[in-house]
């Protein structure tokens, strides 16, 4: 690691991270993101192409940074039908070219499934998260051991400045959602555990099976042998089967979830999951007859992402704060994503997304090739953002979130930049408008999404 | 979204810098800037009225207005209104061909040809011959056909005229003076639904065809209007089969999704699906440097159709040989997209998402060979099996077969036409590829036109507007 990069990323420990100004990091994080593309130049190939199309040989401005930015689809650029013919040596050469460390092509090629594949790359040093995209395909991101560190810290540093809770193994954490089981998140998982869960009793674990790489591709693949017309009948029937199988566990998950959150209503509770699970299990807890005034007063809450397309009351936040018995301020929400190692903590006062100086923020117009005017105020375009923590690939990412930000100071205090709490997808403010007479295979193929 | 709610949010600066794009309703023009839209690919704002549903929708109790006009006098009126598309000094479709410019992402001159070019469908000698290849008897749509079957049971056939939603395509405005002229001859009753790429050339049309003659039952047979598809406040409301026999609509995804909704009983959907079109070259191509000249440039002619936004150009090209002869297809091939692409002044820049997937690949330099680069100036992609994004902006995916046998597999129910080379191998392989989903085959380089009436999407489509009706007369004494 550099010397530019080592000074902003140590800041993580620092209390007042969030109250530096921007202009005042300026000078420091161009010179991080210099030293981090002078190194990686050579060794990310997809960077290499990417500088020597633009024509840049080194980071003066944030002009040029962003010609250097992967957009977050980069990371499902490999074709997916390496994945329906097992093709590891592909695939893992593909994985190469977004890579620090040259991938051990040969020690992973002979896996047996995806799951074996990820756990070889695993053994090699090489962790790979998957994310499920709204389009079906999966991100592969991949990352290094010292990525994987690097998230145990930074994951509960911004939960105790986000949530003002300070950590003290003191809680029972209950997990509200199935997870995926990835690398990134079983390492932000340890580590929540280890600083909170109270050691006279056990973590909660939503009792649905882990969604594993191989689960969530196992869709993918059914969809394209639909596609291509070799899907027998009774290979869609089976996975039907599995489908309302899966969907079974989920639904009944709900409600042991909710007796056993209730059960532990004594005592100091930390619920985690994503909107819309924890309303469900809010409102089978209510039905059981129970509310607010049976929980514990200094009950937290830690919720990931957004609503992810669900359709929920207006005051589903409300109800499940109400239902937990959580206080405002006991109420962690963060925005990140899995192209980033590092979050963006909501602060209490002025409810706003804060940047960590380690994580230099670019507001691009639409399209995403373009660097915004900096502008006094709030002003909104499309995030993308540069994390000077990323190890294992570049930090370099345009997401595909429409954000608004402001350099200035928020209502908390905090004189870093910081994000309105009003985050939404591109994709999703695209209207359905789009017709025309040209199209691909993939309207022909019902249900299986 | 309603119209009304739409307005509220504008701004008086969006109104005046917005392309006013008016409607059309049953012969009248409605002029209007009640509401502001954001056209689809470029973002541009257009200004429309306000939607009046009552406007646009014939009551039953009142027979079409078309009915007992003769189809020679309608084919009459659709020639006079192709020659006056054709005539320079109409400002109708002069001023369309502006306002299209800025919300449509092909380039003016190639817009200029659509429009002007799909006058030439309105020509007397082509619209008989697509009634001929469409209806057994076209008789039956100007009168009740008397017929008698074997057990002397008498009765009388109309092909009634029908009421047709047409939810237009963005992609392809020559679509619009094909609807227009299909739905006047099986005397319907018409509303289109424009896209927000192209809220214009349905109109321009048909205010032309209002100046040949105002009160026309043709001209009062039509309306065309936009409301956002999808938008359940007007497709609820319209959408019923007491308003409509039949929504023809194009494309795929979403925008077939939305209106399947309203399927039902007294309301069905006439689709022309989205396709996909492929090339197929022989292993004959190779015969000398001259034929694999020839092969290149009659397969970047369908590459290039309408600059690749059609369903009928070309987008995958199987070819039958080794991995360096395929190469030196493709080295051609390339060069002859470049110079197409040149000559129509088009170098649309590449989305981010395809952009990315073109440079992984060139990245990948064992399995894939790329020509060009994702700039929008033509790229030809070399795999041994069809990439998985779907070429567009003059991107060609040429795929590496030992066999065509082989390529067989790589045709599916998305398929629409097949371009082929060597000509004298195709009927050897048409009946596989019917099989397989393929709608058309085609001589490479002639995937655009196509024999007058055809069948068009697996189906004659004027055969299945018409709401065909029985007039039973008892048996013969």
């Amino acid at each position: 690691m550099g010397e530019a990069v080592e000074r902003l990323t140590r800041l993580v420990e620092a209390e007042d991270r969030y109250d530096i100004p921007f202009a005042d990091l300026r000078d420091a994080q161009i010179g991080a993101m210099s030293e981090r593309f002078l190194d990686r130049k050579g060794k990310i190939k997809l960077v290499g192409h990417r500088a020597q199309e633009a024509g840049i040989g080194e980071v003066r401005s944030h002009e040029d940074v962003v010609k250097l930015l992967l957009p977050h689809t980069a990371y499902k650029s490999y074709p997916e039908n390496w994945l329906v013919q097992s093709r590891w040596d592909r695939l893992s050469k593909w994985l190469d070219t977004v890579s620090t460390e040259r991938v051990t092509v040969d020690k992973v090629s002979d896996a047996v499934d995806v799951d074996d594949w990820i756990g070889k790359l695993a053994d090699n040093g090489f962790f790979v998260s998957c994310s499920s995209g709204t389009t079906g395909k999966s991100a592969m991101l991949v990352a290094s051991r010292r990525d994987m560190d690097w998230c145990r810290q930074e994951a509960v540093a911004a939960y105790s400045w986000g949530s003002g809770v300070k950590p003290a193994r003191d809680r029972r954490i209950f997990g509200m959602a199935a997870v995926a089981h990835v690398a990134r998140n079983l390492a932000t998982g340890e580590a929540y555990t280890a600083a909170m869960q109270d050691p006279d009793s056990e973590r909660f674990a939503y009792p649905v099976p882990p969604i594993t790489v191989g689960g969530l591709t196992q869709m993918v693949v059914l969809r394209k042998a639909i596609a291509d017309g070799t899907a027998k009948p009774e290979d869609i029937a089976a996975f039907e089967k599995i489908s309302a199988a899966r969907q079974k566990a989920v639904d009944e998950a709900v409600g042991i979830a909710a007796r056993a959150v209730v059960e532990a209503r004594h005592g100091k509770i930390h619920v985690t999951g994503l909107w819309a699970g924890l309303y469900n299990v809010a409102k089978a807890v209510r039905e059981l007859g129970y509310s607010a005034e049976d929980f514990h007063p200094e009950n937290s809450i830690y919720v990931g992402g957004g609503l992810k397309r669900a359709k929920l009351p207006d005051d589903y936040r409300e109800f499940v704060y109400e239902t937990f018995n959580i206080r405002p301020e006991r109420s962690y929400q963060n925005y990140s994503m899995q192209e980033l190692h590092s979050g963006m903590p909501r602060c209490q006062t002025g409810g706003r997304y804060h940047v960590p100086p380690w994580v230099v923020p670019l507001i691009l117009n639409k399209a995403g090739d373009d660097l915004l005017p900096m502008t006094d105020g709030e002003y909104e375009g499309r995030a993308a953002f540069f994390d000077l923590s990323l190890d294992g690939r570049w930090g370099g990412v345009i997401s595909g979130d429409k954000i608004s930000i402001d350099f200035g100071p928020c209502a908390c205090g905090s004189k870093g930049p910081s994000i309105r709490d009003d985050i939404v997808r591109y994709a999703d403010l695209e209207g359905d408008d789009k017709i025309g007479c040209a199209g691909t295979v993939d309207a022909y193929v019902r249900g299986v999404a | 979204m309603s119209s009304a709610i739409d307005l509220k949010k504008v701004a008086a600066s969006d109104v005046s810098a917005a392309v006013s794009a008016p409607f059309f309703a049953r012969g009248e023009v409605i002029e209007g800037t009640d509401a502001v839209h954001r056209s689809r690919d470029l973002g541009v704002n257009f200004a429309t009225p306000k939607l009046e549903l009552n406007r646009i929708v014939h009551p039953r109790i009142e027979v079409p207005p078309l009915l007992n006009v003769p189809l020679a006098e309608i084919i009459d009126f659709l020639v006079e209104t192709g020659q006056r598309i054709a005539d320079p000094n109409n400002t109708f479709v002069q001023s369309c061909i502006d306002r299209m410019c800025a919300t449509h992402i092909l380039p003016r001159g190639v817009l200029e040809n659509q429009v002007k070019g799909a006058a030439a469908y309105l020509d007397k000698r082509l619209l008989n011959a697509v009634v001929e290849q469409n209806f057994a008897d076209p008789k039956a749509l100007d009168e009740w056909v008397p017929h008698q079957d074997y057990t002397g049971r008498r009765s009388f056939v109309r092909a009634f005229a029908p009421r047709l939603v047409h939810v237009l395509p963005g992609n392809s405005p020559g679509v619009a003076v094909k609807s227009i002229a299909q739905g006047a001859m099986v005397k319907a009753i018409n509303l289109f639904k424009m896209s927000s790429s192209d809220p214009f050339t349905t109109v321009a049309i048909l205010r032309t065809m209002a100046d040949v003659d105002p009160n026309h039952p043709i001209v009062k047979s039509m309306s065309a209007v936009y409301w956002r598809g999808g938008d359940d406040s007007v497709e609820q409301v319209l959408y019923r089969p007491q308003y409509f026999d039949k929504i023809v609509a194009w494309g795929g995804g979403d925008a077939i999704n939305n209106v399947i909704k309203y399927l039902g009983p007294g309301l069905q959907l006439v689709s022309f699906d989205p396709k996909t079109s492929i090339s197929m070259v022989g292993k004959q191509a190779f015969a000398s440097d001259e034929t694999l000249d020839v092969a290149a440039d009659l397969a970047s002619a369908d590459v290039m159709i309408l600059n690749q936004e059609a369903c009928v150009a070309s987008r995958f090209i199987y070819v039958e040989g080794g991995q360096p002869q395929v190469d030196r297809f493709c080295e051609r091939l390339h060069k002859r997209i470049v110079e197409r692409a040149a000559a129509s002044g088009d170098a649309r820049p590449f989305d981010m998402e395809l952009r990315e997937q073109i440079e992984t690949l060139m990245m990948m330099e064992d399995d894939y060979r790329v020509w060009g680069r994702a700039d929008g100036r033509g790229c030809v992609i070399r795999s041994d099996e069809p990439v998985e994004f779907h070429p567009i902006n003059k991107t060609a995916n040429v795929v590496c077969v030992p066999s065509l046998d082989e390529a067989v597999r790589y045709v599916n129910v998305a398929t629409q036409t097949v371009g082929f080379y060597p000509f004298d191998r195709m009927t050897e392989f048409r009946d596989r590829l019917a099989s397989g989903g393929a709608q058309r085959i085609v001589q490479l380089g002639e995937a655009g036109p196509s024999t007058i009436g055809n069948p068009h999407d697996a189906m004659y489509p004027l055969h299945r507007f018409v709401h065909w009706m029985a007039h039973e007369d008892g048996c013969v004494p």
